[in-house]
């Protein structure tokens, strides 16, 4: 569409706003209380060639924006460090690529603002490794999911992570739909290259997944689908890294970025000024602040939130992959549905569901979630109870208004990539693109100086052992060795506190409730850490040798405890 | 292996008495605890009231518990403790159970099993609290740890959601220990804990109790900074237009106790949906051969006092149990009994006096109780008051009416008849 005539086509749906098109941008500009007329004004101007990006200044006038949240610590750590590469962001994107680049002789940092890896969008989605069944050719995410989707059986392997390839089904009640539904999986397999994909009878879903819903006709099917734990992900792959030379600061923020002639050069931080000779964007839903930091701003992040909740493990047996009722319907909210999956550790989640939303940093929860993800996936399965939730989250994904990953060099600043918009299939996409950013990396820091192979390079990372899963005999073995492994402190997952330490003593310590219970489960089960909250504290208290009423649910201002009772030094 | 004849997973009150009971009927008991301590929760109860119906006096939850661990320890029974039952299953010999602690792993071949597992609290998220998910959530009886057994505040303003008991406990507690509790909270339109503790724990100490209120809402994303609470009609529904905010920096949930069944359910034991324990005969055996429950697992009490009745009773008739067959007329509640237990009557067994605990449904003023024989009135008895909150026990020689197998015994509130 030429611009004049989008122009026209703004003006007569959003009279209030205009867009223009400037150094290889559209932007939308105007005032609007209405954040969804945003959203649809700057969706419409997106264009069909795909390196012009839609850039929203349009001032939204609702309700203010709360400013990005910052870590309370201030120091001077990370001040004068001059990292060859320095990451922003702990998600599934920078570790990955933190990880590929500690293949090779460099000094890279990983900085994130949060207490932990994995806190936004990469610890808050569902995990599945996509099939790329929904995705047609051409676009980023359909390159690189199926290039991702390879890698994750030896990636698990290698990082101790659980995968499941439990198969994703696509499922129909209208019968008379088999035949559409079968030329498109034929353009998906033959023409999108999602090869898997096949048609599945009724009775063979009912073989594979017997609690679906009876009035099923028919499927489409990928095996090559499957499940892994989205933030045990990010935080083996950041661990392996850092085992192999790489560092990861956490609770560090980057504020600001002074940029000369189209080069940053240094990057202000809650814990001093960094000199990186080049800089990683990867921070997701600030993607678009950092960029602007750099004056590389080409491309708008418009935040989108989503819902799952969790299911009691009792409910595990409602589904053995991951399923979802398939309606016809023009896929106008850019996500997949949703459905239900039976994730790795024997759960069941359903969600997610799609929201767009100003708020980057918003977690809440509400009720309208929880029941639309449930309206519609009790059609997929009629078995699925509300009673059975555990618990549930929200996350907030990171797209732009293309709806594809933007993976490419600074277009104004020369020491800057772009890992950014990425959004689901983002999981399963994560390692492929890494490898890509990390060339890019390489050919921009080559130029400058020999950058040598890591030759100590160890691919493989131990997780710490999950005792609940073995043998009685190898079990009996390791708490021979050490007893600790003998004293279960969380009765729902059966996590011992052996494992905890292990966890605690981690290449990445994260000594907080929440970081523990991500790494080994405590607090996952039923009771939701009722029972081993405090046990879970003291062990945290111990090995960091600080006051029980110092120990944080997930680090700085989140205190479990406001100091002693009257007379409470009995500890 | 080790062989026993009875063991007892749970060293709480109904563990200790169903143990000391199995003893004293001759059998020989180990009983396993995955604390480090026995007493279970009444470890952290510090507070009194405990052993009123048992022992006519008031005494502290630790001071109940050390009764029973000091006749449990003098009658040299086994226990294992900081030991957890990883896995039970069903062999021809018995149950075998394989347990874990800081030795290792060791198995136990058991000929029967009792289930003292008690039970654990309902969380926000079981009760559909939305918001965000600061720290600062606690149910009550993990404030309780942390205040009674960790000596450390987890509240300094705090708002209390449901009036179970021990969320009223705790009210006054933090009270005590200098926080500001600026509400108790009550979905229902009638208190769910026991009348005592609303006067000795809200009203003496002026705390306020807000019935048929909700809280909808959390706030605060590092620690809790705010709740929203909202009145809600007779459906429970919330009354948008009641939405208020208050401060906060601490939600205490007492929403109610599930009881732990998982072990019972990995066995394939069936489970009353109502009281979410095992179903039961008078003898406290399960339906399935061999397997007690007793206790907070088998429902949940309001006073400690019968759930070491409980435990007595399973321990009596595990230490007896010989493999005997078992015939089963069932015993269900009628109009305005929300349940019974136990749930069956085994008929093989000889007569003999048998304890029935029930709750009603709503609150009754002089309600007239009667039970029958396939529809037929053989018992009845007068209550002055009949309150959900507050459970009842009856005992009925039921070898008087000739019951027989298949025959549906009926417990129910007459209201036409009660005045």
């Amino acid at each position: 569409m030429k611009i004049k005539k989008l122009q026209k086509k703004l003006k007569e749906q959003f009279p209030s706003f205009a867009v223009r098109e400037e150094n290889g941008c559209r932007i939308v500009s105007g005032e609007s209380d209405n954040w969804q007329d945003i959203i649809k004004a700057c969706c419409l101007c997106v264009s069909k060639d795909r390196s012009v990006h839609v850039v929203n200044d349009v001032t939204y006038t609702g309700q203010a924006d709360a400013p990005m949240r910052l870590p309370a610590v201030q120091n001077n750590e990370l001040d004068g460090r001059s990292p060859d590469v320095l990451i922003i962001g702990g998600g599934i994107s920078g570790a990955t690529i933190l990880r590929e680049l500690s293949k090779w002789q460099l000094d890279c940092l990983l900085v994130d603002k949060e207490s932990d890896l994995a806190m936004h969008a990469s610890g808050r989605n569902d995990g599945e490794i996509h099939p790329g069944v929904d995705l047609a050719k051409g676009s980023l995410k359909q390159h690189y999911v199926l290039l991702g989707n390879r890698m994750f059986p030896q990636l698990s392997d290698q990082l101790d992570v659980p995968f499941d390839r439990c198969g994703q089904y696509a499922c129909f009640t209208q019968g008379y739909l088999r035949g559409f539904v079968s030329l498109y999986a034929l353009k998906r397999k033959y023409i999108d290259g999602c090869k898997d994909t096949q048609i599945l009878s009724a009775r063979k879903l009912r073989q594979k997944e017997p609690q679906l819903n009876r009035d099923f006709k028919f499927a489409l099917y990928n095996p090559s689908a499957g499940c892994i734990c989205p933030y045990g992900l990010t935080i083996a792959c950041a661990e392996n890294a850092v085992q192999n030379g790489a560092k990861v600061s956490l609770n560090t923020a980057v504020t600001g970025m002074t940029v000369e002639n189209g080069t940053i050069t240094s990057v202000q931080t809650n814990k001093g000024t960094l000199y990186p000779k080049l800089v990683i964007n990867a921070a997701g839903v600030f993607a678009e602040e950092i960029a602007k930091m750099a004056q590389d701003r080409f491309y708008s992040i418009h935040p989108r939130r989503g819902t799952n909740s969790i299911l009691d493990r009792k409910a595990g047996s409602l589904i053995r992959g991951i399923a979802s009722v398939k309606v016809l319907e023009l896929n106008t909210g850019h996500t997949k549905g949703g459905g239900l999956l039976h994730t790795v550790h024997g759960n069941v989640l359903a969600g997610p569901d799609a929201v767009e939303t100003h708020e980057k940093e918003n977690f809440a929860t509400t009720p309208e979630s929880i029941a639309t993800v449930f309206g519609k996936q009790k059609t997929t399965a009629p078995d699925l109870k509300e009673r059975d939730i555990i618990t549930y989250f929200t996350g907030v994904r990171a797209p732009n208004f293309e709806e594809d990953f933007i993976i490419e060099k600074g277009r104004k600043t020369k020491n800057l990539i772009h890992c950014a918009a990425i959004q689901s299939p983002g999981l399963t996409t994560a390692p492929a693109v890494a490898k890509d950013v990390a060339r890019m990396a390489l050919d921009f820091l080559q130029a400058q100086k020999l950058v040598l192979r890591n030759d100590r390079f160890d691919p493989v990372r131990k997780a710490p052992p999950r005792l609940a899963q073995m043998p009685v005999v190898q079990r009996n073995k390791l708490i021979k060795e050490n007893p600790d492994y003998g004293y279960i402190v969380c009765r729902c997952e059966e996590v011992s506190k052996g494992e905890i330490l292990d966890a605690l003593n981690a290449p990445i310590c994260v000594p907080t409730v929440d970081g523990v219970k991500k790494r080994v489960r405590p607090g996952m089960g039923r009771c939701q850490g009722g029972f081993c909250s405090p046990a879970v504290a003291k062990i945290i208290a111990e090995h960091q040798n600080i006051p029980l009423e110092q120990v944080t649910k997930t680090g700085g201002g989140s205190p479990l405890l406001f100091g002693k009772t009257k007379g409470g030094d009995a500890q | 292996m080790k062989t026993v004849d009875v063991t007892v997973i749970g060293g709480g009150p109904a563990g200790l008495a169903a143990a000391i009971e199995a003893h004293k009927n001759g059998a020989k008991v180990l009983l396993v605890e995955r604390e480090a301590r026995l007493g279970g929760i009444l470890k952290q109860c510090i507070h009194d009231g405990f052993g009123l119906v048992r022992f006519g006096e008031k005494l502290t939850g630790p001071e109940y518990a050390h009764r029973f661990i000091k006749e449990f320890s003098d009658l040299g029974i086994e226990a294992m403790t900081l030991t957890f039952v990883t896995a039970v299953d069903r062999t021809s010999e018995g149950y075998a159970l394989t347990l874990v602690n800081r030795n290792g792993m060791s198995k136990v071949l058991s000929k029967t099993l009792i289930l003292a597992t008690g039970c654990r609290e309902r969380t926000a998220k079981q009760v559909f609290i939305h918001g965000t998910r600061p720290a600062g959530v606690y149910t009550a009886g993990t404030a309780q740890n942390f205040v009674n057994l960790c000596g450390v505040m987890p509240a300094k303003r705090c708002v209390i959601l449901g009036s179970g008991d021990i969320g009223l406990i705790m009210a006054r507690r933090l009270t005590l220990e200098g926080a500001q509790v600026l509400g108790v909270y009550e979905i229902q339109s009638t208190p769910s804990g026991l009348t005592r503790n609303i006067h000795q724990c809200l009203h003496d100490y002026g705390i306020p109790l807000h019935l048929s209120h909700t809280v909808t809402r959390v706030f605060g994303h590092d620690r809790m900074t705010a709740v929203e609470v909202a009145q809600v009609d007779e459906n429970k529904a919330v009354i948008e237009s009641t939405k208020q905010i208050i401060e906060c920096d601490t939600l205490i949930l007492s929403v109610g106790l599930i009881p732990e069944n998982e072990q019972a359910e990995s066995l394939g034991i069936q489970i009353d949906p109502f009281t979410k324990g095992p179903i039961c005969d008078q003898g406290l055996q399960t339906l399935l051969d061999g397997v007690f429950s007793c206790g907070n697992a088998l429902h949940v009490n309001d006073l400690v006092d019968y759930v070491s009745e409980s435990g007595e009773t399973a321990g009596r008739n595990a230490a007896k149990w010989a493999h005997d067959y078992r015939t089963f007329a069932s015993i269900e509640p009628g109009n305005g009994i929300a349940y019974t237990v136990p749930q069956r009557l085994n008929t093989a067994e000889a007569g003999g006096d048998v304890v029935l605990y029930f709750r009603s449904k709503k609150v009754y003023e002089k309600a007239l109780l009667q039970v029958t024989v396939n529809d037929v009135p053989v018992y009845e008895k007068k209550y002055a008051h009949l309150k959900p909150p507050e459970m009842e026990r009856l005992s009925i020689d039921f070898a008087q009416y000739d019951i027989k197998t298949g025959d549906t015994v009926k417990v129910q509130i007459r209201e036409d008849a009660a005045k």
